[in-house]
């Protein structure tokens, strides 16, 4: 599906230095982002999920920088740049991003018009009176009312969904192709989520951008994405449509994962939880990230890094329980449970990406 | 913003009036041979003391001192020096000697905002570097070394290498530029290490981090973003910089024979001239209050989140 997609991420090595340490932060994480889709890039803190996005932005911090891989962009490699020139011609005005704090992500002395106007004219060289138009249209268009006067008004003046609505805005100023959402509902009360969910969903529909949404909120992922990309330790381990990651999960994080949805407990027992901790990005790793924590893990886990196998055209996943070698393991009996809802919901006539919405919303928030 | 100018206002004048009035009270609890030169208190006998010191007022109870003194303050008398300029009105004084102290502080406060500035943006955007690091060693040396050290080495040194005059005079321009540097140094270094400090701050922001990720040039960021809010905090202390220029330096005046402010209020303390010192106080309690409440206008003015108080009231929240 090369000419549907947009970017691809390919083996993407990140590393910092914290200290005089080296902390592996991408050990070689891929993903393809299509045109016009919404893609929720999912996992726990510290999976590396926020680098990931920052890469496609060069805006990693000063002491990180990626050793190996790829970011094809339209016929560029993202990941050679190294100078601001470059970056200029891509940042802000063709890859956008949204930050997780609207509380912080304005600046607090400058209208929020000026913030937005800023945008306009520099990317598509407006003067000030054009330029303040768009940002007047812009702020309007996410659901701004009375953009005229909110226009003068301080960040202040804002409420935490309005002023994301406005970092919305300031982001889409320019009209870029992708938009990078980094968790932008997480700092939000939970009846805002839904709006500024449905905002991105609408803005999307109506620019025609793909976005590539970052969440550890299974339930949001449900609600806004086509396909997801599992993230942990640095890596994608699954990747393919929201139905395929939901409906047949194969690798054991995801698994996982899905099974510590609060909403497949069953009231009076326990809440399924991954145990153990991420492992410590510091040191090397050894085979499988996550073998240390699977119940389920295989000798081989232990010693070799396993390959991504295909599942379907669209869905893959990093496991040796794909190998045809590999003894039949069953995913846990809880991810049945999710099987049956997200069945049941279709039944209803439900769409799928709604189903699982519903089976996997309310909780997780 | 009208009520917070009024009550700001109000706070200063009550500010003002507390300091008049206490420096008033303290200076009449004082005793009273300091009214005397050492000759005189000799060569007097008691009554003669005694009429001098009638004749100066200082033996009428506070409240009528008081009020002649204000009564004298509504009129736009201060008074007349006793000890120090004796018989000389204490306007007549000041306006002697302010301007010296005026004209040199302000060349030397536009020459520190001009380096100080300028020094600290560099530090700022290039953090870490060799910039940084020069501008930290002069930083340190100049607030580290007592300044006394090192504004007589300009003095002695500086002037034998340029073979320029060693104390001031008012007609040779040329022995005014050490004075206004050895004064403006240590503000170089106050507004360097400052602006540096609040910029770096500012860089760490999610807002600088949003500004970059919208595409806007480092350049730019720094203009319109950090340097424009780091300088908010630096602001307030501006009007207080100006208005204090007129005290004078004691150290760099007496050094270089400047006929300023400089030494007058520690003088008339010590000779105990109270219509100089009373004088003198509401003179610096008016500037330092005035320069405080400019301050505050001004943050409010760059600052909208200091006009809050008044705006929450028009409802901003949606």
């Amino acid at each position: 599906m090369s000419e549907t997609t947009i970017l691809t991420a390919e083996g993407l090595e990140v590393s910092f230095t914290l200290r005089g340490r080296r902390l592996a932060a991408l050990r070689g994480a891929s993903l393809e982002l299509c045109r016009g889709e919404t893609l929720a890039v999912v996992g726990e803190s510290g999976s590396g999920k926020s680098v990931f996005a920052k890469t496609f932005l060069g805006m990693l911090d000063k002491n990180g920088r990626i050793e190996r891989g790829s970011i094809r962009f339209d016929g560029m490699d993202l990941a050679q740049f190294r100078s601001e020139r470059d970056w200029l011609s891509v940042r802000g005005k063709r890859i956008a991003m949204v930050f997780q704090d609207p509380m912080t992500a304005l600046n607090p002395l400058k209208t929020v018009g000026e913030q937005i106007r800023e945008t306009a004219a520099l990317h598509r060289g407006l003067d000030r009176k054009t330029s303040r138009t768009a940002a007047l249209e812009t702020l309007e268009r996410v659901g701004i009312h009375d953009p005229e006067l909110r226009y003068r008004q301080y960040p202040h003046e804002f409420s935490g969904g309005m002023r994301q609505r406005v970092v919305i805005a300031a982001a889409i100023a320019c009209g870029p192709e992708i938009l990078i959402c980094d968790e932008p509902t997480t700092a939000l009360d939970v009846t805002v989520q839904a709006q500024i969910l449905d905002l991105i969903k609408s803005l999307q529909r109506d620019l025609g951008m793909s976005v590539l949404f970052i969440t550890h909120d299974l339930g949001v992922v449900a609600n806004i994405a086509q396909r997801v990309a599992v993230m942990y330790a640095g890596q994608v381990v699954e990747a393919g449509t929201v139905d395929e990651i939901f409906r047949d999960p194969r690798a054991p994080y995801t698994w996982a994962l899905l099974a510590s949805l609060p909403q497949l407990g069953i009231k009076g027992e326990e809440l399924y939880a991954i145990k153990g901790t991420p492992p410590s990005l510091f040191k090397e790793i050894k085979g499988d990230a996550f073998a240390p924590r699977n119940p389920l893990a295989l000798e081989v886990d232990f010693v070799a890094e396993p390959p991504e196998f295909d599942v379907s055209p669209t869905h893959w996943a990093k496991t040796w329980l794909l190998d045809p070698r590999a003894p039949r393991i069953e995913p846990p009996e809880t991810l049945k449970r999710l099987r049956e809802r997200l069945a049941a919901d279709r039944r209803r006539g439900s769409a799928v990406a709604g189903g699982a919405k519903n089976a996997a919303q309310g909780g997780s928030r | 913003m009208f009520s917070y100018i009024v009550k700001r206002l109000g706070q200063s004048l009550l500010t003002v009036a507390i300091v008049i009035v206490s420096v008033f009270l303290l200076l009449r609890l004082m005793p009273k041979n300091g009214y005397f030169t050492r000759e005189d208190y000799v060569s007097l006998d008691k009554e003669a003391r005694t009429a001098y010191l009638r004749n100066l007022g200082v033996l009428d109870d506070p409240f009528t001192q008081f009020s002649r003194f204000m009564s004298g303050l509504a009129k736009g008398d201060l008074g007349r020096s006793i000890t120090v300029y004796p018989r000389s009105p204490v306007l007549e004084v000041i306006r002697d000697k302010a301007p010296y102290s005026l004209w040199f502080g302000l060349a030397a406060l536009a020459l520190s905002m001009g380096l100080g500035l300028g020094l600290g943006i560099l530090m700022a955007r290039y953090k870490d570097s060799i910039v940084d690091g020069l501008g930290t060693l002069y930083v340190t040396i100049v607030r580290a070394i007592p300044s006394l050290i090192w504004l007589f080495f300009i003095q002695q040194w500086v002037t034998a290498l340029l073979g320029w005059p060693m104390l001031f005079y008012e007609d040779r321009p040329i022995s005014w530029i050490l004075p206004t540097i050895s004064l403006a140094l240590s503000g170089i270094a106050w507004y360097a290490i400052w602006l540096r400090r609040f910029m770096v701050d500012e860089e760490n922001r999610d807002y600088v981090k949003f500004a970059t990720a919208k595409g806007l040039a480092r350049g730019r960021v720094m203009r319109g973003h950090i340097l424009r809010n780091a300088l908010v905090p630096l602001v307030q202390y501006f009007p207080q910089q100006v208005l204090l220029t007129i005290a004078g330096s004691l150290l760099i005046e007496s050094i270089y024979s400047i006929p300023g402010m400089g030494g007058l209020l520690v003088n008339a303390i010590r000779q105990q001239d109270n219509p100089l010192v009373q004088a003198l106080v509401l003179l610096y309690a008016v500037l330092g209050v005035a320069g405080v409440f400019l301050g505050d206008l001004l943050m409010a003015l760059v600052d909208p989140r200091i006009r809050l108080a008044d705006a929450r009231t028009k409802g901003g929240e949606a």
